[in-house]
């Protein structure tokens, strides 16, 4: 089974999923991505200031997805290139996220490896495309 | 007031079929190509459109951004506000005026005039221009072997210096069984007869130029370069020659042979490809085409160079990766 994120649900995380907006703490000035209600970092703050993330980071750590292991609403891209690397990204802002990496390079991925964000289609359910961000070699 | 493009952006997909993996699988290729973009399996008009504006408004002041317009004939809905997206995806201002552009490969040059219109109409700024197209049509179809994929983005500016739009000149008429997609259905069709799609492309294009011309009072050797919409290189070669344009001149815009018939972006992104070879004082024309059909010319001039982009067309053409026919028709769901 796959997650299943319903529209509404997806609808409010639009703006981090397509060009990452993230927030700085007032008090420990850390940035928090995905926005949360209190700061993950000095877990006081709960003021923040909207920042814009570079999309800038290098790959922290790797999988590979097999075909047979993707979740139902990757299949159909599982279908079409067998397997997919997902990877955690070290954004330059501090962040980890993880995301799937596009035209990875023939050599394979590496630790540390600079990447940047790419706006790609993720999955579509429902008939709805949901739109956000991947990575790919910078 | 004066209207000019103040920077832009491309996006090529990474994907290419080369000419020879038709050959290898069909016997023959219809299309004269050395190879053409693909959009990978995560990819849409909409993820190049972003892609694309990304790069051009990269250090722009976002909220003097007042008029968006898109243009492709291959939107991922048929019906839903795109613009949204795009909002969205760039962080633009919410208070936007928008047009959308559709249904013939003329949408790329009727979002230029639109935006440079709506510019001049609201008294805003910056005017946001993203054409992206891929064309589809079904795989037993001689004319699917050239359609490729890409995406181009221009900001225009109301009294900046840039590439200044000096003139335009419109000629629209009936013209029947060329390249059309009936309502409900997702590929294009032709009636296949290509003399007489030749004859149309030149009736039309060839009017909007000489149009233009007269209008402007120019001639053809008052420009640097001529690029003319290219979903076949002999007919687009053959008629800007008819039209007094040298080679010199034809050149630099051809971008078919490596990108493939990329639709209501054809032409424009030949205007991208030659703005790096252009130095102030050099004047441009650009005729687009669209099947049922019409054609607009548009005449630039560019006063001041653009600023430099972080990749030139060269590089976005050579950073590819091959795939094979199969993969080809996995990623067109045909299998």
């Amino acid at each position: 089974m796959g997650a299943h994120i319903s529209i509404p649900m997806y609808q409010r995380a639009v703006p981090q999923r397509y060009r990452l907006v993230g927030q700085r703490c007032l008090k420990c000035g850390k940035v928090n991505f995905p926005p949360k209600a209190v700061c993950k970092y000095c877990n006081a703050g709960f003021e923040f200031e909207e920042v814009t993330l570079s999309g800038r980071g290098t790959v922290y750590s790797y999988t590979i997805i097999a075909g047979g292991g993707a979740p139902p609403e990757f299949a159909e891209q599982a279908h079409c290139q067998g397997s997919y690397p997902v990877v955690v990204v070290e954004l330059e802002e501090g962040p980890r996220v993880i995301a799937q990496l596009v035209d990875p390079p023939p050599a394979g991925i590496t630790i540390g490896m600079p990447v940047r964000a790419v706006f790609r289609k993720i999955y579509e359910e429902e008939g709805v495309i949901r739109y956000g961000f991947k990575f790919r070699p910078a | 007031m004066s209207i000019s493009v103040v920077s832009y952006g491309v996006y090529l997909p990474f994907l290419r079929l080369g000419r020879e993996e038709y050959v290898n699988a069909l016997g023959r290729c219809s299309a004269d190509i050395k190879e053409k973009t693909v959009m990978d399996v995560d990819e849409d008009t909409m993820t190049m459109a972003v892609e694309a504006a990304r790069k051009a408004v990269a250090g722009l002041d976002l909220e003097r951004v007042g008029v968006l317009t898109l243009a492709s004939t291959s939107y991922p809905y048929q019906e839903k506000v795109m613009a949204g997206t795009i909002v969205e995806a760039l962080g633009l201002r919410k208070n936007i005026l928008t047009g959308h552009h559709g249904s013939s490969t003329l949408a790329g040059t009727e979002a230029f005039l639109s935006a440079a219109g709506l510019l001049v109409g609201s008294g805003e700024k910056y005017a946001l221009v993203i054409v992206s197209d891929a064309p589809v049509a079904g795989a037993s179809a001689e004319m699917e072997h050239s359609f490729g994929a890409a995406a181009c983005a221009f900001v225009l500016a109301a009294d900046e210096q840039g590439l200044e739009l000096e003139g335009f000149y419109s000629y629209v008429t009936e013209s029947l069984g060329l390249r059309f997609r009936p309502a409900g259905e997702k590929e294009l069709r032709d009636i296949g007869v290509r003399t007489y799609s030749s004859q149309a492309y030149n009736e039309m294009v060839g009017a909007a130029v000489k149009g233009l011309l007269n209008k402007l009072g120019q001639k053809p050797a008052g420009y640097r370069h001529v690029i003319l919409h290219q979903n076949d290189v002999r007919t687009t070669v053959a008629l800007a020659k008819k039209l007094g344009f040298g080679d010199e001149q034809i050149q630099e815009g051809l971008v078919y042979g490596q990108v493939g018939d990329t639709g209501a972006c054809s032409p424009l992104l030949g205007l991208c490809r030659v703005l790096e070879k252009t130095v102030p004082g050099d004047k441009i024309l650009v005729g687009s085409y669209g099947a049922g059909g019409g054609s607009q010319a548009l005449s630039f001039k560019l006063n001041c160079r653009l600023p430099g982009r972080s990749e030139s067309f060269q590089v976005l053409l050579e950073d590819k990766k091959y795939i094979s026919y199969t993969h080809y028709l996995k990623l067109k769901r045909s299998i």
